[in-house]
């Protein structure tokens, strides 16, 4: 093999360029053939895959309880919206409705993590375009909702706070206080994040990039942000109400814009900033009294679950999030399946980058806020052959000879 | 002969004291970012760090090209600080010398652009395009700024004596004429990008290219790379301040103790320069586009600078 001499043929008008799995902008591993003229892209191949971890069917191998403990690690950004959307199969499944209070604080948990998932959103666009001092302000303004985290749940990241038919953990009268004036220290520097991107230099390296038309974001079944910076009136909040926003509806307006670039989509993530410290302005003045959470222990509810399957969805700060949930009816799952947000908003990317420069790659990747490990599906590649196929789940199974 | 021992001797003050302005650099940057920053000896600790480590080459490269590159590259760009700086303390004047600094720094530039692109890497590639026209972008200003000067002071392309007709007709240039004001200007525009920092990165975007033209160096010829272009940034802000801003009244007072507070105060007003024109501009601005850059570049400074040298020959 060593002394068989291939003729290569190079293309100079055409570079492929790699970016990814492994690249400064991407926070997480993703591969993009881009295939370049010039500075111009003129083709763009995506390939998902390189952190599978296999979530969906390891989840079926288990009871509720650890399910929940598994799945609030799916992401490391928007972790309590997946138990929401979860917890919410389960109590439609089983029939429970938690209480007023629990919802509320389901909600303001929410809300807080909508806040923070933003900001750094706000933070990784700051630094794709050079930005680096606005990167590290936005960053230091989310550590103030993390902080709040930590106090409230006592965790930063996973904040563990969904049970079955309630929340884990209630807040007193002085974390509302806290939780309030917090919420006044983050609109001024809402406020401050919003003129100073209006800057000339991010306008310039935003505006009429990673155009996104409005029937196009339709067709490709994009969601949240990414829909909303493309004119398309969605939010699952207002039209699909969980949790508590049935009574916080009012409370807030979805913020869309009709341009459909890369400045557009953070301009409504500036925007929803605002309308999330409404929210959670609201909840702190409406939070009803009560119990959060049911008697019964976690171990008896878990076993009281019904044999049953539901559908849920909640609006991640990515987007829609949905789970398809069916239970077995001894504790355990028979079936979970999960679509991120990132998932449906990927396969606008390709469309986004062609036309685009090389240097607009990282901005348009980032503009839809990718969440790559939620978003990992298995493609076996025949190398021989080049074509790709995805594997199912008995597939899976069957490779993996694991008895259920 | 003396010259040439100083000239030698210049060295390791370049590279203390550009590796020292970056530290301070870094610091500054950090605390306007809210950040607390590395220590100050912090480039020291990166240089000895990456001359222990190990180099990896590519094998696409061509490694006589890659490996020799970034010495050559970081020579010519602490020569071209050394030069301006012995001269200044001997009052030697040398013939021609400003286009020989002025050359040696575009050298450290297209030296290390070629040794990442003779890497194979296509980031090195695109970062080698990129810098070409970033070069063609800033050169021609600032290149004209410095011919405004020497036309100022008897079409004399000698280093010293451009300074000591600022010592002559006691003020600074920057504030002598108007036509000189422009030049500064049109130099001090050039600078960000001559040193290629935010917003004129361009060429080394990280979130981009990954570094463009560094992106398969490694060890030792990183750190040579790096220091070629701290040396350039210090030679850059050396040249701008005595150039345009050395006022006589400010520097020349100290009789008694000598030259030695001199030098001292030129170099702080040096720093003060490189805070302004890389320290602050990579502080407050996102990364532009090349073809936004490029565009910039040949309707502002390259405007004024052709404007300085039409009222520095009408003798305004």
């Amino acid at each position: 093999m060593a002394d068989e001499t291939r003729e290569v043929r190079y293309d100079y008008s055409r570079l492929i360029v790699p970016v990814g799995p492994v690249h400064p902008a991407l926070k997480e591993p993703v591969h993009f053939k881009v295939t370049v003229r010039k500075e111009e892209v003129v083709d763009v191949s995506l390939r998902l895959g390189h952190v599978h971890r296999g979530i969906e069917a390891l989840a079926e191998t288990r009871n509720l309880v650890q399910a929940m403990y598994l799945i609030e690690r799916i992401c490391g950004i928007c972790s309590h919206s997946h138990t929401t959307c979860f917890v919410g199969a389960l109590e439609e499944i089983a029939n429970a409705q938690p209480s007023e209070r629990a919802l509320y604080l389901r909600t303001l948990i929410f809300e807080l993590e909508r806040l923070h998932s933003h900001l750094l959103f706000l933070g990784v666009m700051a630094y794709e375009i050079g930005f680096d001092t606005l990167f590290m302000f936005t960053w230091h303004s989310r550590e103030t909702v993390l902080d709040l985290f930590e106090e409230i749940t006592g965790n930063r990241i996973h904040h563990s706070m969904n049970v079955i038919g309630g929340v884990r953990w209630d807040i007193d009268h002085r974390m509302e206080e806290k939780i309030a004036s917090s919420m006044s220290k983050m609109r001024k520097a809402a406020q401050y994040i919003r003129d100073v991107f209006q800057d000339k230099t991010v306008e310039k390296r935003l505006s009429r990039i990673g155009l996104l038309d409005h029937n196009m974001a339709r067709e490709l079944c994009t969601v949240g942000p990414t829909a909303r910076g493309s004119g398309l009136k969605m939010d699952i909040r207002k039209d699909d109400p969980y949790a508590a926003y049935g009574e916080l509806k009012d409370s807030f307006s979805v913020v869309t814009r009709t341009e459909g670039d890369a400045y557009a989509r953070t301009e409504v993530r500036i925007h929803e900033l605002f309308e999330t410290i409404n929210i959670i302005d609201t909840i702190l003045d409406r939070l009803p009294s009560g119990t959060i959470r049911p008697k019964e222990t976690v171990l008896r509810s878990m076993s009281r679950m019904p044999q049953g399957e539901a559908v849920s969805r909640v609006e991640a700060p990515r987007g829609e999030l949905l789970y398809f949930v069916r239970t077995d009816g001894k504790g355990g799952l028979r079936r979970l399946k999960v679509r991120t947000p990132t998932l449906a908003n990927i396969v606008g990317l390709r469309y986004m980058l062609i036309g685009n420069e090389i240097a607009d790659i990282p901005v348009v990747v980032a503009s839809i806020d990718p969440c790559l490990s939620c978003a990992n599906r298995i493609t076996i590649i025949d190398r021989e052959g080049g074509d790709a196929r995805v594997v199912d789940l008995e597939a899976l199974r069957r490779k993996r000879r694991w008895s259920f | 002969m003396v010259v040439l021992v100083m000239l030698l001797g210049a060295f390791p003050v370049v590279i203390f004291l550009s590796l020292f302005f970056e530290g301070i650099d870094r610091k500054l940057y950090a605390r306007m970012q809210k950040r607390i920053g590395p220590p100050i000896i912090q480039p020291f600790y990166d240089f000895v760090k990456l001359l222990n480590k190990e180099s990896i080459f590519p094998v696409t490269a061509s490694k006589t090209i890659f490996a020799s590159v970034p010495i050559i590259a970081a020579a010519s760009s602490i020569l071209a600080a050394a030069i301006p700086l012995v001269s200044l303390a001997t009052g030697a004047s040398v013939l021609g010398d400003l286009i020989l600094i002025t050359y040696l720094l575009a050298m450290s530039s297209i030296l290390v652009m070629i040794g990442g692109s003779s890497s194979g890497n296509p980031y090195g590639a695109i970062g080698f395009s990129r810098k070409v026209v970033m070069l063609i972008g800033y050169e021609v200003p600032l290149l004209t700024s410095i011919l405004a000067l020497s036309l100022k002071s008897k079409f004399s392309f000698s280093y010293i004596d451009v300074v000591m007709t600022q010592v002559e007709i006691g003020t600074c240039f920057a504030l002598a004429s108007p036509g000189a004001a422009m030049a500064a200007i049109a130099f001090l525009l050039c600078m960000p990008a001559a040193t290629g920092v935010v917003p004129f990165d361009i060429p080394e975007a990280k979130t981009e290219i990954i570094h463009g033209y560094l992106v398969e160096y490694s060890g030792p010829y990183l750190a040579f790379a790096k220091l070629a272009k701290d040396a350039s940034s210090f030679a850059l802000s050396f040249l701008a301040f005595t150039l345009f801003f050395y006022h006589p009244p400010l520097l020349e007072d100290f009789a008694l103790m000598g030259r030695l507070i001199s030098i001292i105060l030129i170099f702080i007003f040096t720093f003060i320069v490189m805070f302004f024109t890389i320290t602050i501009p990579r502080t407050i601005f996102a990364r532009l586009k090349i073809g936004q850059a490029f565009k910039f570049y040949w309707r502002y400074p390259l405007a004024l600078s052709i404007l300085a040298v039409i009222f520095v020959n009408v003798g305004l």
